[in-house]
C-alpha cells in the first residue's frame, strides 16, 4: 500500500512539473526577449571592461579597444531585435500539453511499470531473509541460516545435528560427516550418529566402505550391538575386502529373522547371492514395497529411486528363481523388468513361469494376459 | 518495496523524456514561451528521480538484496562495505544508471543556473538533453535494467570481478563518466543552436565552463585509469593504446581542441561553426567509447559487459545520434553567422593551429582504434595495432604542438607580431637549451632524441611561467606593484599558464620514464641482487600469506642504497578464491618524482622466482602533470567573468616595450 502511496506521490509531483509551468501566465515585460538577452550580454561585458579599467588590470587602450569590439556586437545584436518576436501562443497546444501531464503521463508510466517491475515483491534484504519464519523458506534458505550459526557458534553440537541428515539429503555427503563428527566431538557418542558418519563416509567415497567409515561402523556396534545399519555397511565391507567367507556369515547373520519388507533388505540379499550365500528364513511379510518404502521411495532423489527399485526387483528375481512364486508374483517381475526397460529380463521371466505353471491352466492364462498386457508377447 | 519504487522513478523518468524531448522543443520552434518553460521544472524533476533510484540500487546493494539479478551477480554479502557501494557502478547497468544520473544531473544544472539564457536556447539545449537521456533510459529499460528481480531470492551473491576490488578503479569510472557526460550539454547546446538556426551570445559564454568542466573529469579519469594500469597489471607500463583507453582518449583530445576554440568563440565571435562541429564530435566520440567498452565489441579487462543484443541496440543509438546530429549540422550549419575575421598570426590563429593538430592527432587514434575492429569484422584477421603505429602518427603530430603552445597565449587577438612574441619567450628558450645539455651531460650522447624530448618538455613548462612574467611585468611596474598584478591576474589566464604548465609536465614524466627507465627480467634466487640506477635491489624470499578474499604468495625484497637500506618492498600474486581469479600486485617505491617498480612473475621449484625490476625515472610527473592540467580548467572555470578578446591597439600608436627576459 505504502509503495502505490509513494508511486503515485512521484508521479503527481512529475505532473506537477509540467503542469505548474504551463499554469503560469505569460511573462509581462518581454525582457526575456532573445535579442534582448543579446544585448543584455553584451551590456555587462561593457560594465566589466569599465571594472576592470578602475582595479588597473587592463590599460586604457586595451579598455578603448574592448570597448569598441563590445559595441559592434551590441549594435549588431540591437539591429537583429528590431525584428523582434512575439510569443505565439496556442490554446491548442496548450491543452494537449495539459492533457499530457494530467493522462497520458501517469497511464504510460504505470502501464510499463505493470509490465517491467514487480510491484507486489518485498525487499528481500540479507538481514530479513535471514531472520523469516522457517516454514516460508526454502531449504537452501534454512540450511544457510544454520550455517551462518555454526560459523558464529563452532561449539553448537545440537546444530551440527540438524544440519547433517539435511547434507545428506541434498547430496553433500562430505558436509554431512564433517557435520556428524562435530556433533560427535562436542556430544559425546551415540551409534546412530556414528553409524551416519560412517555412511557419509561411505557415499562420499563413491559407496566403498574405507578405514574412517569402518572405525565408524565398528564404534557404533560397540555402543548397539544389534543396530542394523553398522552391520549392513560392515558386512558390505567384508565383501568389498574379498573376505567372502566372513561376508556370506555377516549377510546371513543380519538377514536370519528380518523383516523383508524392510527397504535394506533387499539389497542385502542380492549382495548375499552375488557372493554366492544361501538366503536365510526371514520374518514374514507381504511381498513387495509397502507404504513406508513407497513414502520413502518418493522422496528419495531420483537416482536414489532408481538404484533402490533395481534392488528390490533383483531382490524379487532372485527369491521366484530358487524358490518359485504364486502366478502373481510372476506377473509383478515381469511388470518391474518391462518397467525398468529390461525387456530380456521379462521374456525370460515370461519363460521361467510358464515353465514353473506347466499344467495349472487358469496360472498359465493369468501369466499370459499378463505379459500381453505388458507387450512381452503380441496381443494374437 | 524501495526497489520497486526505485524501479517505477525509472520508468517514469523514461515517461518525462518523452514530454521533455518533445513540448520545450516545439515551444521553442513556435515560439510558445509556456510551452518552452515546462523544460527548466521537467529537467529538475528528472534528476530527482533518477536519484531515487540510484539511491534505492545502493540501498539493495548495501543490505545485500539478492532478489535483485544486478546485485546478486555483482556481489557478496561478505564484501568489504566501501565494495558494496562502488559495487554499485561496478557493473554493466549500474555503471548505466550512474551515466544516466549524471547525464540528468547535468541537464538540471543547466536549468538552475541557465535562467539568464534567451529561453528558445534553454529549452532546445534541454530538450536534447532529454533525447539523449531517453535513449539511454530506453536502453536500460529494454535490455539492461538493474532492477530485475529474482522471487527467491539466493542466498549468496556472485562477488563482484575482483580486479574491480580497488579503490583505483571504484573512483575512476565516476570520474570519467562525468568526463563523457559533460560533453553531452555543449552536444545538446551546439544542436539546439543547429536547430534554432542562431548562435546566442549567452551560448558562446556557455560552452567554454561546461567544456572545462567535463574536460578536467576527463582528464583526472584517464589520470586515474592510467595509474590503476601501471600498479595493477605488472607490466611496468603506464599507458598500452588499448581501445579502451583509446576511447577515454579521443573524446580528450577532441574535448581539448573544443576547449580551445570555445575560447575564441567567446572572446572573438569567431570559428562558431567549428565549435559546433567539434561538440558534436566530442560527445559522438565519448558515446562511441562507451559502445566500445558497453557493447563487448572488444575483449579486454575493461569490457566484463558483453552481450550482443546490448551491443545492437547501442549501436543504433549511436548512429541515430551521430549520424543525426551531423545531417543537421550538413543542413543547417549554413544558417549560422559567421564571426570575427583575424590574421594567421594571431592568438586565433595559434588556436585554430592547435585545433588542427589536435583534430588530425584524434583522427589518427580514432583510425588505429577502429582499423583492427573493422578488419576483424569483414576478414575475420586479428591484428593489433599498437606503440609503433601510434609512435610514428600520434607523435609526430604532437611534436609541433607542444613547440607551438607557449607561443599562442602571448599573441594578441586579431593580429598578432611573431617576433614580439618569440621575444617574450627568450627566457623559456634559454631554459629549455639548458635542461637539453644538462640531459646530454647526465645520461650522455647514445639517445639524441630524448634529451630533446625533455628539452620540449620543459620548453612547454618555462613558456606557461614567461606567460605570467611577462603579464605581470616585474621589472617595469616594481616588485610591490608586480605582486598585486599577479593576484589580479584573471582567472583565465591562470588557468591557461597552468594547464600548459601541467602538459609540460606530464611530456617530461613521459619522456624520462621512457628513455631513461632501467629495467631489468631476470629469475633470481633469494639472496640475489640487481643493480640499476645507484640501488641494489635484493631478493629475500617468498611466503604465502592469507588476504580477507584472497590468498598471496608475496615476495620480500631490499632496496639499498650505497649500503643503506632506504627501502623494503613486498610485491605479491594474488589469487582471488572465490573466483579463482588471479591478479598481480606490484611492489613500488617512490625516491622523488622517481619510482622503483617490481613485479613478479612464475615462481620456480628451487625457490627463485621470474622478477622485473624497473627504476622509472620522474614517472610520477606523468600523472601530477594531468592533476595541474586539471587545477588548470579549475581556475579557468572560477573565471566568471564575461570575457571578450579584442586586438591590441594599433602597434604604431602604442609601441610595444619590449620584455626582455630577466633571466
Amino acid at each position: 500500500m505504502i509503495l502505490w502511496i509513494l508511486i503515485a506521490a512521484m508521479t503527481a509531483a512529475a505532473a506537477l512539473s509540467i503542469l505548474v509551468p504551463l499554469a503560469h501566465t505569460r511573462a509581462e515585460e518581454p525582457a526575456e526577449d532573445v535579442q534582448t538577452a543579446d544585448e543584455a550580454v553584451y551590456r555587462q561585458q561593457l560594465e566589466e571592461v569599465e571594472r576592470d579599467l578602475d582595479r588597473g588590470l587592463i590599460d586604457p587602450a586595451a579598455a578603448e579597444a574592448a570597448r569598441t569590439e563590445i559595441a559592434r556586437r551590441l549594435l549588431a545584436a540591437h539591429e537583429r531585435g528590431q525584428n523582434g518576436r512575439k510569443s505565439a501562443e496556442s490554446k491548442s497546444s496548450l491543452r494537449t500539453a495539459q492533457v499530457i501531464a494530467v493522462a497520458v503521463l501517469p497511464m504510460f508510466a504505470l502501464g510499463l511499470y505493470l509490465f517491467l517491475g514487480a510491484p507486489g515483491m518485498p525487499d528481500q534484504p540479507l538481514s530479513a531473509r535471514m531472520t523469516a519464519p522457517a516454514e516460508d523458506q526454502s531449504v537452501d534458505v534454512l540450511v544457510a541460516r544454520v550455517e551462518k550459526h555454526l560459523a558464529e557458534n563452532p561449539e553448537d553440537g545440537q546444530g551440527w545435528v540438524v544440519v547433517a541428515p539435511v547434507y545428506m539429503q541434498l547430496g553433500k555427503p562430505e558436509q554431512a560427516a564433517q557435520a556428524y563428527a562435530n556433533a560427535i566431538r562436542l556430544l559425546g557418542r551415540r551409534d546412530d550418529w556414528e553409524a551416519n558418519l560412517g555412511e557419509a563416509l561411505t557415499v562420499a567415497n563413491d559407496g566403498i566402505v574405507n578405514v574412517a567409515a569402518r572405525e565408524a561402523f565398528e564404534r557404533a556396534i560397540a555402543l548397539e550391538p544389534e543396530a542394523i545399519k553398522p552391520r549392513f555397511f560392515l558386512a558390505l565391507a567384508l565383501g568389498q575386502e574379498g573376505k567372502t567367507e566372513a561376508a556370506i556369515a555377516a549377510w546371513q547373520d543380519l538377514l536370519e529373522g528380518a523383516d523383508p519388507r524392510e527397504a535394506w533388505v533387499a539389497s542385502a540379499v542380492s549382495s548375499l547371492e552375488r557372493l554366492g550365500g544361501t538366503v536365510p528364513e526371514m520374518g514374514d511379510g507381504l511381498r513387495g514395497p509397502d507404504q513406508e518404502q513407497m513414502a520413502a521411495a518418493s522422496q528419495m532423489m531420483p537416482e536414489d529411486r532408481q538404484q533402490m527399485i533395481e534392488g528390490m526387483v533383483a531382490g524379487l528375481d532372485a527369491r521366484l528363481k530358487s524358490d518359485g512364486g504364486s502366478a502373481d508374483e510372476w506377473a509383478q517381475l515381469m511388470r518391474a523388468q518391462v518397467v525398468l526397460g529390461n525387456e530380456d529380463a521379462a521374456r525370460e521371466a515370461f519363460e521361467l513361469a510358464q515353465a514353473a505353471f506347466e499344467g495349472d491352466e487358469e496360472a498359465l492364462a493369468s501369466i499370459n494376459d499378463a505379459a500381453r498386457e505388458f507387450g512381452i508377447i503380441k496381443s494374437n | 518495496m524501495i526497489v520497486e519504487l526505485g524501479h517505477y522513478a525509472l520508468v517514469l523518468t523514461f515517461a518525462l523524456t518523452l514530454i521533455q524531448s518533445t513540448v520545450p522543443l516545439w515551444g521553442a520552434v513556435r515560439e510558445d514561451d509556456r510551452l518552452m518553460a515546462i523544460a527548466p521544472p521537467v529537467s529538475i524533476a528528472m534528476f530527482f528521480l533518477v536519484l531515487i533510484s540510484f539511491a534505492a540500487l545502493t540501498i539493495a546493494y548495501v543490505t545485500s538484496d539478492f532478489s535483485v539479478v544486478n546485485v546478486w551477480e555483482n556481489s557478496h554479502s561478505a564484501k568489504p562495505m566501501l565494495f558494496k557501494i562502488t559495487g554499485v557502478w561496478g557493473n554493466h547497468e549500474g555503471s548505466l544508471l550512474l551515466w544516466v544520473l549524471i547525464l540528468v544531473f547535468f541537464g538540471a544544472l543547466v536549468a538552475y543556473f541557465g535562467s539568464n539564457m534567451p529561453s528558445p536556447l534553454r529549452a532546445a539545449t534541454l530538450a536534447v538533453q532529454g533525447w539523449v537521456t531517453a535513449g539511454f533510459v530506453l536502453f536500460m529499460l529494454a535490455t539492461s535494467n538493474p532492477f530485475n528481480r529474482i522471487p527467491s531470492a539466493p542466498i549468496e551473491g556472485n562477488d563482484l570481478n575482483p580486479i574491480l576490488q580497488d579503490i583505483g578503479l571504484a573512483i575512476h569510472p565516476p570520474l570519467l563518466y562525468v568526463g563523457y557526460v559533460g560533453f553531452s550539454i555543449t552536444f545538446s547546446f551546439a544542436v539546439a543552436a543547429l536547430i534554432l538556426g542562431r548562435i546566442d551570445a549567452a551560448w558562446a559564454r556557455w560552452v567554454r565552463p561546461w567544456t572545462l568542466l567535463a574536460w578536467a573529469f576527463l582528464t583526472l579519469g584517464i589520470a586515474m585509469g592510467s595509474y590503476w594500469a601501471y600498479y595493477e597489471l605488472g607490466w611496468g607500463g603506464w599507458w598500452f593504446w588499448d581501445p579502451v583507453e583509446n576511447a577515454s582518449f579521443m573524446p580528450w583530445l577532441a574535448g581539448t581542441a573544443l576547449l580551445h576554440s570555445a575560447i575564441v568563440m567567446e572572446k572573438r565571435d569567431a570559428l562558431k561553426v567549428w565549435t559546433v562541429l567539434l561538440a558534436i564530435f566530442t560527445f559522438s566520440l565519448s558515446l562511441l567509447g562507451t559502445f566500445l567498452v558497453r557493447s563487448g565489441v572488444l575483449t579486454s579487462v575493461h569490457a566484463f559487459a558483453t552481450d550482443p543484443a546490448r551491443g545492437v541496440f547501442i549501436l543504433v543509438l549511436l548512429c541515430l545520434f551521430i549520424g543525426g546530429s551531423l545531417s543537421l549540422y550538413a543542413w543547417r550549419a549554413p544558417l549560422l553567422k559567421q564571426g570575427g575575421l583575424f590574421s594567421p598570426i594571431s592568438r586565433e590563429g595559434a588556436l585554430v593551429l592547435n585545433n588542427l593538430f589536435l583534430s588530425a592527432a584524434t583522427a589518427a587514434v580514432l583510425v588505429g582504434t577502429l582499423y583492427p575492429l573493422a578488419l576483424d569484422a569483414i576478414t575475420g584477421e586479428k591484428i593489433s595495432v599498437g606503440e609503433p603505429f601510434f609512435n610514428l602518427t600520434f607523435g609526430p603530430l604532437m611534436v609541433p604542438l607542444l613547440m607551438a603552445i607557449p607561443f599562442g597565449p602571448v599573441l594578441a587577438w586579431k593580429r598578432g607580431d611573431l617576433l614580439a612574441a618569440a621575444e617574450r619567450l627568450y627566457a623559456g628558450f634559454g631554459i629549455a637549451i639548458l635542461a637539453v645539455l644538462f640531459t646530454f651531460w647526465l645520461w650522455g650522447m647514445e639517445r639524441v632524441l630524448a634529451p630533446i624530448g625533455v628539452g620540449l618538455g620543459v620548453w612547454v613548462m618555462a613558456g606557461a611561467i614567461c606567460e605570467i612574467w611577462t603579464r605581470v611585468k616585474p621589472r617595469e611596474v616594481g616588485l610591490k606593484r608586480a605582486f598585486e598584478r599577479l593576484k589580479g591576474l584573471p582567472g583565465a589566464a591562470w588557468g591557461t599558464a597552468t594547464a600548459h604548465f601541467g602538459v609540460g609536465v606530464t611530456v617530461l614524466g613521459i619522456v624520462t620514464a621512457s628513455a631513461f627507465q632501467d629495467e631489468y627480467v631476470q629469475t633470481m634466487k633469494p639472496g640475489d641482487t640487481v643493480n640499476l640506477s645507484g640501488y641494489a635491489v635484493t631478493f629475500d624470499g617468498v611466503a604465502p600469506r592469507r588476504g580477507a578474499n584472497f590468498i598471496e604468495d608475496v615476495g620480500h625484497f631490499t632496496v639499498r642504497q650505497s649500503g643503506v637500506v632506504i627501502a623494503e618492498m613486498e610485491p605479491s600474486k594474488r589469487l582471488y578464491t572465490a573466483r579463482q581469479f588471479p591478479t598481480t600486485e606490484a611492489g613500488i617505491h617512490t625516491v622523488g618524482f622517481s619510482q622503483i617498480y617490481l613485479s613478479m612473475g612464475e615462481g620456480r621449484p628451487n625457490g627463485a622466482i621470474d622478477v622485473r625490476v624497473y627504476f622509472k625515472p620522474l614517472v610520477t610527473l606523468i600523472w601530477i602533470g594531468c592533476v595541474i592540467m586539471a587545477i588548470g580548467a579549475v581556475f579557468s572555470m572560477a573565471d566568471r567573468r564575461l570575457r571578450v578578446g579584442a586586438p591590441k591597439p594599433s602597434a604604431k600608436r602604442s609601441p610595444q616595450p619590449s620584455a626582455t627576459p630577466a633571466e
